[in-house]
C-alpha cells in the first residue's frame, strides 16, 4: 500500500513548499506520539535527585537501578510469569475453539446453524461489565477463583464470540475443492479440517492470536477482580499495585510501566503489520 | 457463497445406505455440534448464564454475602432513577463519548488525508509510529499520563514554568473544571492512531478518476477533499463513529489508573461507579443494575455498528 499510483514529475516551487509543510506537519505529530513514552523512559534512567533537579532532561548518570527494585524488591519478576501462564492458555484456547467453531458455522449446515451463530453474535455486542459481578459468584462455586483459570476461563469464553465471527469469515474464503476432493478420497470431517482447511487458515489464525494476546496481555479489571490473590496479579495489576504503594518513588514507577511496556512495542516494532491487522480487523472485516 | 450448496450437509448424499429420518438427522448433524461444543459449553456457562443473573440479581437486594436474595421488583431500578451519582457518571460518559469519538476520527481523517496525498514517503513510518499507542495497555497510559500531569514535576507545568506561563501551571487531575478533559487527551493520544490507520486504508480505495474529474471541473483541494473524498468514506467513518462510541460507554482503566473517578466524582463513569458499589460497598444488586444500564446503552450502539457493518465491507488494511 505503500506503492504510489501517480507520481508528479515536473513541480512548482510552491508544490515543494507544500510538500516540504506536509513533512513538517507529518514529523511534528509523530513527535507529539512518541514524546511522552520518551519521558517514561528517560525517567526509569534517573535517580530521584536527578528527577527533581531537571525534569524533562536526557539522563546524565544512567542508572539500571529502578530497573532491578522494580523487578526483584517490586515483585514484577513475579507478575511477568503470571501474565505469561495465563496468556498462553487464553490465546491457544480461543483460537482452537474459535476455529473449529468458525469453520462449522462457515462450512457446515446444520440444525440451528443460525440461532446458534445469533447467539455468539450476542457476545460480540456485550460489555464485560455486563457479566462481572455474577461472573464472580460462578468462578467462586466452580472453585476456580484463587487460581490462574479464575482468569484463563472467563476470558477465553469473552474471546470467543469475535475469534469465531473472524474464523468464519476466514474459512468462507477459502476454497472448497481441496476440502470435497478430501471427503471424496474418504476422509472424515475432523481430518478435512485438521489436514486440509486449517493449515490455508494460518494468516487468520495468526490474526486473532495477535488480537487475543494482547486482549489478554493489557487486560486490567478482569484480573483485577478474579485475581486477587498477590501471588497470582498478572502484570499489568501488578504494576497498578505497584504504583500506588510507590507513588512518590517516580523513578520506580516509571521503571515499572518501561517492564510492562517496553516487551509489547518491540514486538510491535517487529511485527508492525500482523499487530494492525489483528487489531484492526474487528473494525473492517465483516 | 454460490459454492456452499456443494458442501452442504457434509456426509449426506453420497452415503448409499439406507437411514431412517432421525439416524440421518444424526449422521449429518453431530459432527458440526461436536465442532461447536466446546465453544458453546464455555460461552453458555461463563458468559450467557452470568449475563442472565445480572438480570437476576438486579431484581433482588443481594449483597453478596446472604446465603437469600430477596426478590424486590423493580425497587433497585427506582433508585437508579433517583441517583444523582448515576446521572453525573452518565454525564461523564456522554461528555467522554462526544469528545472522546469527534476527535479522533477528525484528527485521524485529517492526517491520514495528508499521509496519502501525492507524493508522501514512509507512509509504513508514519504509520508505525501513529499505531504504536494502541497497544499499550491502559494501566500503562494511565501511568504515563499521570506522569505528564504531575504538578511538580510533570513535563507540562515544567515546560509552562520554563517558557514564563507558570501561572497557567496546575494540578490537571485535581481541577474539577478539566480533570475530565485531561483523561480525554490522555484516551486520545491512545486511540487516534486507530482511527488514522482504518482512515487510511479506507483513503487507498478512494476512486481517483472522480477527483480528477472535479479537479478538471476546477474544484480546490478542500473542495475536492469535502464532495469527493468524504462521501465516498462516509461508510467507514460511521462505522468507525459506532465503534468508537461502544467504547466510551463502558471506559474504565484509564479513567481507574489516573482519578479512580476523583476528584470529588468529577470524572466518575458508569464503570468506575459500578465498580466501586458492587466491589467496595457491596451493593451487589444495584451493582448489577448499574451495569445494566452500561448495558442497555452500549448494545444499541453495537447494534447500529453490526447493522451498518453488514451493509458494506469497507477493505483491508
Amino acid at each position: 500500500m505503500t506503492t504510489q499510483t501517480v507520481r508528479r514529475r515536473r513541480r512548482s516551487p510552491t508544490a515543494i513548499a507544500a510538500q516540504a509543510g506536509i513533512y513538517v506537519i507529518l514529523i511534528g505529530i509523530a513527535i507529539l506520539v512518541l514524546i511522552p513514552m520518551f519521558w517514561v523512559y528517560a525517567t526509569a534512567f534517573k535517580n530521584r535527585i536527578e528527577i527533581a533537579a531537571t525534569p524533562l532532561a536526557w539522563p546524565k548518570e544512567p542508572t539500571l537501578q529502578n530497573f532491578v527494585d522494580a523487578w526483584v524488591k517490586g515483585r514484577l519478576g513475579k507478575y511477568f510469569l503470571n501474565s505469561v501462564i495465563v496468556t498462553i492458555p487464553i490465546v491457544a484456547f480461543t483460537v482452537s475453539f474459535a476455529s473449529l467453531a468458525g469453520y462449522a458455522f462457515a462450512r457446515h449446515t446444520f440444525a440451528g446453524r443460525n440461532a446458534i451463530f445469533y447467539l455468539f453474535l450476542v457476545g460480540l455486542i456485550l460489555p464485560f461489565q455486563s457479566i462481572m459481578i455474577p461472573l464472580y459468584y460462578t468462578l467462586l462455586n466452580f472453585g476456580l477463583l484463587g487460581t490462574y483459570w479464575a482468569m484463563i476461563v472467563p476470558s477465553t469464553a469473552l474471546g470467543l464470540p469475535f475469534g469465531i465471527f473472524i474464523m468464519r469469515a476466514f474459512f468462507q474464503g477459502l476454497p472448497y475443492e481441496l476440502s470435497d476432493a478430501a471427503r471424496v478420497d474418504g476422509c472424515n470431517e475432523f481430518g478435512v479440517f485438521w489436514r486440509v482447511v486449517l493449515p490455508l487458515a494460518k494468516p487468520g489464525m495468526i490474526t486473532l492470536s495477535i488480537f487475543v494476546f494482547l486482549n489478554a496481555w493489557n487486560s486490567f479489571l478482569l484480573p483485577l477482580l478474579y485475581l486477587q490473590r498477590e501471588a497470582l496479579r498478572p502484570l499489568v495489576v501488578g504494576l497498578m499495585f505497584f504504583q500506588s504503594r510507590y507513588t512518590t518513588d517516580y523513578a520506580l514507577t516509571m521503571a515499572g510501566a518501561t517492564i510492562v511496556s517496553l516487551p509489547v512495542l518491540i514486538l510491535y516494532a517487529i511485527f508492525q503489520r500482523q499487530f494492525i491487522q489483528g487489531l484492526t480487523a474487528g473494525a473492517l472485516k465483516g | 457463497m454460490t459454492t456452499s450448496s456443494v458442501t452442504s450437509a457434509p456426509g449426506a448424499g453420497r452415503s448409499s445406505t439406507v437411514q431412517t429420518g432421525f439416524r440421518k438427522w444424526l449422521r449429518t448433524n453431530i459432527p458440526s455440534y461436536l465442532f461447536i461444543l466446546p465453544a458453546l459449553l464455555l460461552y453458555a456457562v461463563f458468559v450467557l448464564y452470568p449475563f442472565v443473573n445480572t438480570i437476576y440479581y438486579s431484581l433482588t437486594d443481594w449483597d453478596g454475602a446472604q446465603p437469600v436474595k430477596n426478590f424486590i421488583g423493580l425497587a433497585n431500578f427506582a433508585r437508579l432513577i433517583q441517583d444523582p451519582l448515576m446521572w453525573l457518571s452518565l454525564k461523564h460518559n456522554l461528555i467522554w463519548i462526544a469528545v472522546g469519538t469527534l476527535t479522533p476520527v477528525v484528527v485521524g481523517l485529517v492526517v491520514a488525508t495528508l499521509v496519502s496525498g501525492g507524493g508522501v514517503r514512509g507512509r509504513v513510518v508514519f504509520r508505525t509510529i501513529y499505531f504504536m499507542p494502541v497497544v499499550l495497555a491502559g494501566v500503562v497510559v494511565g501511568m504515563v499520563w499521570s506522569w505528564i500531569y504531575h504538578p511538580l514535576f510533570g513535563p507540562i507545568n515544567t515546560v509552562l514554568k520554563a517558557v514564563g506561563l507558570g501561572g497557567l501551571a496546575r494540578g490537571w487531575l485535581g481541577d474539577l473544571n478539566l480533570a475530565l478533559y485531561a483523561l480525554l487527551l490522555a484516551a486520545f493520544w491512545a486511540y487516534w492512531g486507530f482511527c488514522f490507520v482504518i482512515l487510511l486504508a479506507a483513503l487507498q480505495n478512494v476512486d481517483m478518476e472522480l477527483h480528477d474529474a472535479a479537479k478538471i471541473d476546477g474544484a480546490n483541494p478542500f473542495q475536492r477533499f469535502m464532495n469527493v473524498t468524504v462521501p465516498q468514506l462516509r461508510p467507514v467513518l460511521t462505522m468507525l463513529t459506532a465503534y468508537t462510541l461502544i467504547g466510551g460507554f463502558n471506559v474504565f482503566d484509564i479513567v481507574y489508573i489516573m482519578t479512580k473517578g476523583g476528584p470529588a466524582n468529577a470524572t466518575e463513569v458508569l464503570a468506575t461507579y459500578t465498580y466501586h458499589m458492587a466491589f467496595k460497598q457491596n451493593q451487589v444488586a444495584y451493582g448489577a443494575t448499574l451495569t445494566l444500564v452500561i448495558t442497555v446503552l452500549s448494545m444499541l450502539a453495537s447494534y447500529t455498528f453490526i447493522t451498518l457493518r453488514e451493509r458494506g465491507n469497507v477493505g483491508e488494511v
